[in-house]
């Protein structure tokens, strides 16, 4: 059980690499309402995500259309293809400013990512 | 790439040069990232939880086991060097080490409290 204890701390979500990124805090549910506007901040996700590494998807939650919100408005989840471009991609987006808003880097677990839940 | 085709400002903050001092909590944050330093951590993590876990260190049966040293009694005539005292120690001394490496390798590392520097011996 001390296996299980240690395999669960070590899978607490930002602990080890992988090679989703997630940036926390960045955008507002009010800027992902507007159509336009979500298309810019994936088009600027994708222009400065792309300089780290080989990115291959981006995902932004956008708010319901009940203006209920989903756990992960807010976030933008960067994946690459490899733990390389993650790497680099968390070391130089950490701390920028994407419209104001100072940027949080943090590893996101593969496997809730592949699974949609954005929730942590 | 292809930025100057782009009529709109991205709304990403240009990227500062990193020339000022990181804070002491991010430099441990960026050495953690070689994953040597990172192997040494989820070992020296290991060891912590299995010497505070009290479960047996040394559970291999009897035919697996490598033969016992002669064995050392207190003046109560208890055994000291027990499979069990034994298992602790190289832990310790390995505990030890990773810290030793970990500072080496971190002077940011911040180590337990009860981490004591080896003694330089000559």
């Amino acid at each position: 059980q001390q296996q299980v204890a240690l395999q669960q701390l070590m899978l607490q979500p930002g602990t080890l690499p992988t090679k989703v990124v997630c940036l926390t805090q960045v955008v507002s549910a009010d800027e992902l309402r507007d159509d336009e506007e979500y298309e810019d901040i994936l088009e600027d996700m994708r222009g400065e995500g792309g300089k780290y590494g080989n990115l291959v998807n981006v995902v932004i939650p956008r708010p319901g259309p009940n203006g209920d919100l989903n756990p992960g408005v807010g976030k933008v989840f960067l994946e690459y293809a490899d733990s390389d471009g993650s790497l680099k991609a968390k070391m130089g987006l950490n701390g920028r400013k994407f419209g104001g808003n100072q940027v949080a880097a943090v590893y996101y677990p593969e496997d809730k990512f592949a699974q949609g839940d954005y929730s942590c | 790439s292809g930025a100057g085709s782009r009529k709109r400002k991205s709304r990403w903050s240009e990227e500062e040069p990193r020339s000022f001092q990181l804070p002491d909590f991010m430099k441990d944050f960026t050495a953690d990232l070689d994953p040597e330093v990172q192997a040494l951590n989820i070992r020296l993590l290991e060891i912590s939880r299995l010497l505070q876990s009290g479960l047996p260190l040394d559970d291999r049966p009897e035919g697996a086991r490598s033969p016992s040293p002669e064995p050392i009694y207190d003046n109560m005539g208890i055994r000291i060097n027990t499979r069990e005292y034994r298992a602790r120690e190289y832990l310790n001394k390995e505990r030890q080490e990773i810290i030793s490496q970990l500072i080496k390798k971190n002077p940011a590392f911040r180590p337990p409290a009860d981490y004591r520097p080896p003694k330089l011996q000559k």
